[in-house]
């Protein structure tokens, strides 16, 4: 099994697993009328107060076991938003692999990109 | 007022008929989406975009990974220029964040509006050719390696091809990024013109590596969207698994459907959506 492969699977199996917590997610949604002490109809409305800027990624795990729907849903999106940055990683092992130094640089250039953005701006931003 | 399994349902139904169009456009669902959350179902345009740079995500990965197995993705190629559309991206995602905090959505919907009206000759244009005229290799070619062969199912011959002018795709991906983190779309019709026009590869190669390119441009903007609250869950949910049915459905239909006159009828939809973005930026609502 080459790197090609690996890859396709890696990106087919992250958007399936991560379609499935999402589907959960919405079923919990609908089963309990609500989740983390919002109705389902203040989460539903085209408008609603309800929004990331209220979850913390680092807190939606503790959510999980008491079945709220909302956690499930943005534990399933956190899911595929990594989903293209692990595909970056073996991105960098696959041209270290074929010891092509250029692009593993140019890789890992792009992965430090998505790290600024997915660790270090949050930060900047909310201080 | 919808009830929320309506709600939940139309947004599922809408993504997903967005998903197909974008598939048989080959502009990807969230160029339909923004339009059609804001005009017609009274999203917030910063929650339409949310949910639409995370579908991107979606359907960009469901289709990669389709792609890679056909070789036809330069893997290489597309690495390179995702630095300029990285950076684009969190430029464009932090100039949104501007403009919503400062509540000026109205450029907002004037860029959306101009961006699907300049896709019109982009689909009016496109499949007049399907491989370029050859260029003479620049030194970028040698230097980025930007060369490679796929075997063309529809032409029925290995295709060999190589690109040039590296600098000038960077240019445009740096846009295509910055595009994709304001608007919240994959912004993959920039990224083909990147590559078609200025890097001068053959188009399956270009659409196929824009396409692999969407994912990592979506979710460099996508958590920067997170912290500042543009994602709302219940939105994004249904948008995302809906445009993964629609574009699922979509390159079914694909690979039936090569017919201009459909190309035509989608062009009318984008001049639409077009018109009223910008007519809505303008001040004029619904």
């Amino acid at each position: 099994m080459d790197f090609n492969n690996i890859i396709g699977n890696t990106l087919r199996i992250g958007v399936i697993i991560s379609a499935i917590i999402i589907i959960f997610g919405v079923a919990l949604l609908f089963v309990y009328n609500g989740s983390n002490g919002f109705t389902i109809t203040q989460i539903s409305s085209s408008n609603s107060i309800v929004n990331s800027s209220i979850f913390k990624p680092s807190e939606i795990f503790s959510g999980l076991p008491k079945l709220y729907g909302l956690d499930y849903i943005y534990l399933g999106l956190m899911v595929l938003i990594a989903t293209p940055v692990l595909r970056v990683l073996l991105g960098i092992a696959q041209f270290a692999s074929e010891r092509n130094k250029l692009y593993t640089i140019i890789t890992v250039i792009v992965f430090f990109n998505l790290m600024f953005a997915i660790f270090i701006l949050p930060i900047l931003i909310s201080k | 007022m919808l009830s929320p399994i309506e709600f939940f349902v139309t947004v599922v139904l809408v993504s997903a008929l967005s998903g197909i169009l974008g598939a048989l456009t080959g502009l990807g669902g969230a160029t339909f989406l923004v339009p059609i959350y804001t005009l017609y179902l009274n999203v917030p345009i910063a929650y339409a975009s949310g949910a639409s740079l995370i579908s991107t995500i979606a359907t960009s990965s469901g289709a990669a990974s389709a792609y890679i197995r056909d070789r036809i993705t330069n893997v290489k190629i597309g690495m390179g220029l995702e630095i300029a559309t990285t950076t684009g991206s969190i430029a464009g995602a932090l100039t949104v964040a501007y403009i919503y905090a400062h509540h000026l959505e109205f450029i907002v919907y004037i860029v959306f509006g101009i961006v699907l009206l300049s896709q019109v000759y982009v689909q009016l244009a496109k499949s007049k050719f399907e491989l370029p005229k050859p260029i003479k290799p620049d030194w970028t070619t040698r230097v980025f390696e930007l060369y490679g062969k796929y075997y063309d199912t529809v032409l029925k011959q290995e295709v060999e091809y190589h690109g040039v002018r590296w600098w000038l795709g960077e240019i445009i991906m740096f846009f295509a990024g910055f595009i994709s983190g304001l608007l919240g779309i994959g912004s993959g019709a920039l990224k083909v013109l990147g590559m078609d026009w200025a890097m001068n590869l053959p188009m399956k190669v270009s659409t196929t590596t824009s396409n692999f390119m969407i994912g990592v441009t979506a979710a460099t903007g996508s958590s920067i969207y997170w912290i500042l609250g543009y994602i709302q869950p219940f939105l994004a949910a249904g948008t995302a698994l809906g445009v993964l049915i629609g574009a699922f459905i979509g390159t079914k239909i694909l690979l039936r459907v090569t017919n201009k006159t459909i190309r035509y009828i989608f062009t009318v939809i984008l001049v639409f959506l077009g018109i009223q973005m910008i007519l809505r930026g303008l001040g004029y609502g619904l």
